[in-house]
């Protein structure tokens, strides 16, 4: 199994590019100067949010009734917590299907920059680092 | 420029209306699209644009052949319990 070693410690740099993937999707590889890749991510992700926004209206992000899809949903960014600040009143409600389908597209397009924040993270980690000599 | 931008988040507070019904399942395309698109953009070493087009579409047919072939053998199931 091969071994890996930094040249410089490469934490501080992996938890922003961490940071940056979660506050603005595809920003972690626009830190790594993947700005084509970057671009894809963010268009894909904020238009299928924004889809399921408008699909299920801002009442499918909901902090208390439905806490499971929010842990999801707020992987987008953590912006999405401010919708939350103003759904919790319960003065958008939604039921039945355009919930489900809003829930659904929010919730999956976090997850989708979940993935991209693990990857973005680990791409960071392999030019951090170079193989260890045996 | 203020009223069309409150128009714009306007359609935001309000649920659209979607019935139950089989052409409801055509929402599931725009769900794949993405999937198959960001996790392309994840996996390809080298973004080009025929390349990365081209990978992005078999994913997608991929993914709804298999559903569509779940979904026949869910149907070929029920319909033999039922009878």
């Amino acid at each position: 199994m091969t071994r890996w070693e930094s040249q410089e410690n490469p934490l501080p740099f992996l938890f922003l590019v961490g940071l940056a993937g979660w506050f603005v999707p595809g920003g972690g590889y626009l830190l790594q100067k993947e700005t084509v890749r970057a671009l894809i991510i963010f268009v894909t992700i904020a238009l299928t949010f924004c889809l399921g926004l408008y699909i299920g209206s801002i009442g499918t992000i909901d902090p208390i009734g439905a806490r499971p899809w929010y842990f999801a949903q707020i992987m987008n960014s953590p912006l999405v917590a401010i919708i939350g600040h103003f759904t919790a009143t319960g003065g958008y409600p939604v039921y039945a299907r355009p919930n489900e389908m809003g829930q659904i597209y929010t919730s999956t397009a976090g997850l989708l920059n979940l993935l991209c924040i693990v990857n973005s993270v680990y791409l960071a980690y392999l030019r951090r680092t170079k193989p260890m000599e045996q | 420029m203020f009223e069309f931008a409150a128009i714009v988040m306007a359609d935001f507070t309000a649920p659209e209306e979607i019935r139950t019904n089989p052409q409801s399942l055509l929402l599931l395309l725009p769900l794949v699209v993405a999937i198959a698109v960001v996790y392309k953009a994840t996996k390809l070493p080298r973004i080009t644009a025929g390349n990365f087009l081209k990978e992005s579409v078999v994913l997608f047919c991929s993914i709804v052949v298999f559903m569509l072939i779940t979904a026949l053998v869910l149907s070929g199931v029920a319909w033999l319990v039922i009878k």
